[in-house]
């Protein structure tokens, strides 16, 4: 029993309070007078919601520890001999731990200050009511499953939180490309889902009938036993094809929601939503369920090596893949986006590599950063009224505020000190480094992450000279741009403090408590010091070289003959990925689909139309003997009398006979 | 040979020919007269079986009221009485059924045991006691079938149908 | 009296039945093929008869009853038939079965 358990036995109002708001907005706020008044209310009661899940987190930070409040009893199966002999109980409750308090942070800060900045940024759309309540209820779901206490809690969570990433993408729905764009979000997200849910049922099977994992499976599906956390505990005694296979599955929805390569497809064309949806849920919050969920179970679950080399594999790939596809794209919300995939591939590195807190302190800082990056980003389309950045320039001027935001965003996302990124991201490389001898494939990935450092800050900053540098707008058509109002304003300066200082908050002790386990906050021994240096030097390299080719209002023009330009086509083309999974739906599964059809057409309703042939002709035969004619008839019930007789006089004994054999 | 079995011999061949006749003349009103002569025959052998009363039923019933009955619909339906019949060709396979049909009773009748049996007689008397105590439910059967036989008759005749 | 065989008695009834379902089948005027029915019922009510006077015991009466019930039964049949050539008759002008084939439809 902790100090603070009268405080955690109020979790439960962190998601409360925005389902109040979802309520509340969602079903009267088209009746209210101004639509800003719903938005209002979804601001006061995130704000709530924030306000309670830091007094949780400074509760966990004085006392860590683990509580429970199972209230709800949602499935209680008796025992039997052959499954779970002392019967399952599935029980629904909230879970504080220290990492579900730091997530309460994450999700309730951003959530509340893009909320506030959607006031403004907002202002001018239609379906305000619905917008407020969606965001509201990806609040409600974000924070459920968080604070889920069993797996499948955490699941359903995970897939309402997939609803309204689905209907936040397709926000603009007239719009073909955005409607489209949340129908892939949520198809690509699915083959994820399906994934972990079978993934699910491979550790309820395993733990159920070998009796392991510590009555994981008795407690029902639960995080914990009793008030004890599993943290740890199975770690290490996962190691069986089945729980292997069960581990990949776990990362293939990570891979789904985190927009892991290769389900990374979606995020990109995510950015068809409001800015405001990318920055909470495609860049902070939702895009980083799928780390936690691989946090989660590498604590209490346990990943075998394989797995481990697979997140590792993956997670690296990641990295360099999208940080490759930004170095090109020229809308502004896109590069962001690639750069969401890239840094969450970081995370899925470390997690790999056995470092799940590191990964979490990453997901920690690049929320805020990022949903600063967005919400700069935000500023500027607002004002300009568009995401092409070969259209802008010049913004510094007239937009201070945005500019020095996205510069500290730019900063802090290429891991130069002293911003928060930096003290994640080389967290990330030093402890994959100071795994790297664990297998010889674990090289290639630690070296994708470096050069993506590189690669991060060339494409970030080149966003960032492209838009604010040079003289002025480089498209005379885009309107004078004017800073953008203080509901605006002042998310992004409070965001700007956070991804400035974020990263040392892992230095102030009872805070570190927040994320328990190796690694975090780094210590700097020699190794780390000069994996620090080059990773430093590489984001200046980067820095550099995009001043070079894009600074003071200068645009780089790849040459027509160039031996480069194959290459810029692929990466806009984004490796063809798209395209092949195009051609594999328009051509693979609709040829599958075709030859269904043949087989239905012609093999089942072939059978079942033969049958029905066979009966018609049947019965024009039997038509063919209802003459009508009564004498007809009556020939054909004396042929009856006369069978009858031979039946009875001579069959029949002869069967009596032979069988009774007497 | 018994006098009863001259007798029933000499009824039972005035039986089969006078039924075959009936079937085979042309003639309608022929045909009737042949089938009265017939339920004759069959009347003389219930009183050889000792059934006076169903003798007498026979004779009242039949050779009286269906002859009759019979005669009466030829009149209404023929403009001449008197007229032939087209002749009808006999296909091979009623002919065939029929044949097999007798082959095969009558070769189970003489598988029977031949030798002469004395018969029962009953009196009326018991005979209707029978019918109206337990056989009742068959008299009562036959009164509804003769009552809804009676209603679709009298639909199935009645002017103005169609 | 010496009495009488009961294969003889089944033979005629044999031949009778043989024959009536002959007319049954063969004949195509409507009174030839009641004529017909007649000829194979009262083949049905010989056995009836047969049986009860050869019956040993009491209950043969019921055989005699039982006879009584069907030449009832065979009466009402010949009623509704005529009935019927009646109504045949005002319809088609004919009472040949042949053309009466509306049970086709």
């Amino acid at each position: 029993m902790g100090a603070f358990d009268t405080l955690f036995q109020w979790a439960f109002l962190v998601p409360l309070f925005p389902l109040v708001g979802f309520v509340i907005v969602g079903f009267f706020g088209d009746r209210m007078k101004k639509a800003e008044y719903g938005g209002w209310v979804a601001v006061v009661l995130s704000g709530l919601a924030m306000f309670v899940g830091i007094l949780i987190a400074i509760g966990e930070a004085l006392s860590p520890g683990t509580y429970t409040d199972a209230s709800y009893t949602w499935l209680n199966l008796p025992g039997t001999q052959s499954v779970f002999s002392n019967g399952f109980s599935l029980v629904m409750g909230t879970l504080v731990d220290p990492i579900s308090a730091l997530m309460l942070v994450v999700v309730n800060v951003v959530g509340f200050l893009v909320m506030l900045y959607s006031i403004a940024y907002m202002h001018h759309d239609q379906g305000l009511p619905r917008y407020y309540a969606e965001l509201s209820l990806f609040l409600v779901a974000m924070n459920g499953l968080v604070l889920s206490d069993n797996l499948l809690e955490f699941f359903l969570f995970w897939e309402l939180v997939g609803v309204c990433s689905y209907f936040l993408i397709g926000f603009y729905y007239e719009k073909p490309s955005a409607a489209s764009a949340a129908k892939e979000a949520f198809l690509v997200t699915r083959v994820g889902d399906v994934l972990f849910l079978l993934g699910i049922f491979l550790y309820f099977a395993t733990y159920a009938t070998s009796g392991g994992g510590a009555g994981w499976a008795a407690s029902g599906f639960k995080f914990t036993n009793g008030n004890t956390p599993f943290l740890g505990s199975l770690v290490g005694s996962a190691s069986s094809p089945t729980l292997t296979i069960a581990g990949l599955m776990m990362l293939a929805g990570a891979a789904g929601k985190s927009a892991q390569f290769p389900l990374d497809v979606w995020l990109p064309d995510a950015m068809e939503g409001p800015t405001t949806v990318s920055a909470l849920i495609h860049a902070a919050t939702m895009v980083a369920a799928g780390v936690y969920l691989l946090v989660v179970v590498s604590l209490f679950l346990g990943f075998t090596a394989d797995d481990r080399l697979a997140i590792v594999a993956v997670g690296g790939f990641t990295t360099i893949w999208a940080a490759s596809m930004a170095l090109v794209n020229t809308d502004i919300k896109r590069v962001v986006a690639y750069s969401t995939i890239s840094q969450l591939g970081y995370m899925v590195l470390a997690v790999g590599a056995g470092f799940a807190m590191v990964g979490l302190y990453h997901l920690f800082t690049h929320a805020f950063f990022k949903a600063l990056l967005f919400l700069a980003a935000g500023s500027v389309i607002h004002a300009v009224g568009t995401q092409d950045l070969l259209k802008m320039g010049g913004l510094r001027k007239s937009m201070r505020v945005t500019w020095i935001a996205f510069f500290v965003g730019a900063m802090s996302l290429s891991g130069i000190p002293p911003f928060a990124g930096f003290w994640s991201k080389d967290d990330v490389l030093a402890s994959v480094y100071s795994q790297v001898g664990a297998h010889p494939l674990y090289w290639p990935f630690l070296l994708c992450a470096f050069a993506t450092v590189f690669l991060t800050a060339y494409y970030i900053f080149r966003a960032w000279f492209l838009a604010f540098d040079g003289d002025g707008s480089r498209d005379a058509s885009l309107p004078h741009a004017h800073e953008a109002p203080w509901a605006m304003r002042l998310p992004l300066i409070v965001l700007s403090g956070l991804a400035l200082v974020a990263g040392l908050f892992a230095f102030v002790p009872s805070f570190a408590n927040l994320l328990p386990g190796a690694g975090v906050p780094p210590t700097y021994g020699t190794t780390d010091l000069m994996l620090s240096a080059t990773s430093v030097g590489l984001g200046f390299g980067g820095l550099g070289l995009a001043y070079l080719m894009w600074g003071n209002g200068r645009v780089f023009t790849l040459p027509a003959d160039s031996p480069l330009q194959p290459f810029r086509t692929v990466l806009l083309r984004r490796y063809y990925v798209k395209d092949a999974y195009d051609w594999f739906g328009l051509k693979a599964v609709y040829g599958l689909s075709r030859a269904a059809d043949f087989v239905d057409q012609y093999v089942i309703d072939g059978t079942v139309r033969g049958i029905e042939r066979a009966f018609s002709q049947l019965s024009d035969a039997g038509r063919r003997l209802q003459t009508g004619v009564v004498s007809d008839y009556a020939a054909y019930v004396v042929s009856g009398l006369v069978g009858l007789l031979v039946f009875l006089l001579w069959i029949a004994p002869w069967l009596v006979r032979s069988v009774g054999g007497g | 040979m018994s006098l009863e079995e001259l007798a029933f011999l000499v009824l039972a061949a005035i039986a089969v020919g006078t039924a075959l006749a009936a079937l085979l003349v042309r003639e309608l009103v022929h045909t009737i007269l042949w089938i009265s002569v017939f339920f004759v025959a069959l009347s003389g052998i219930y009183f050889l079986l000792q059934a006076d009363f169903l003798g007498i039923l026979q004779l009242g019933v039949y050779a009286g009221a269906v002859t009759i009955l019979l005669l009466f619909g030829v009149m209404v339906t023929r403009k001449r009485i008197f007229s032939r019949e087209a002749a009808t060709g006999i296909g091979p396979f009623p002919l065939a059924l029929a044949l097999v049909s007798i082959v095969i009773l009558s070769g189970v009748a003489a598988g029977l045991p031949t030798q002469p049996r004395t018969v029962h007689a009953y009196s009326p008397a018991a005979l209707s006691e029978q019918l109206f105590t337990t056989d009742g439910g068959w008299l009562v059967l036959l009164g509804l079938t003769m009552l809804s036989a009676l209603a679709g008759a009298i639909y199935l005749v009645r002017e103005g149908r169609e | 009296m010496s009495g009488l065989v009961l294969a003889q008695f089944l033979g005629l009834s044999a031949a009778l039945l043989g024959i009536g379902l002959f007319g049954i089948l063969t004949r195509r005027n409507f009174i030839l093929l009641l004529i017909a029915i007649e000829v194979a019922i009262n083949a049905a009510v010989l056995n009836f008869v047969y049986f009860a006077g050869f019956a040993s015991g009491p209950g043969g009466v019921s055989g005699q009853a039982a006879a009584v019930v069907v030449v009832g039964l065979a009466a009402t049949e010949v009623a509704v038939g005529l009935a019927i050539v009646l109504a045949l008759n005002r319809q088609r002008g004919s009472i040949n079965v042949a053309e009466a084939s509306t049970l086709r439809q």
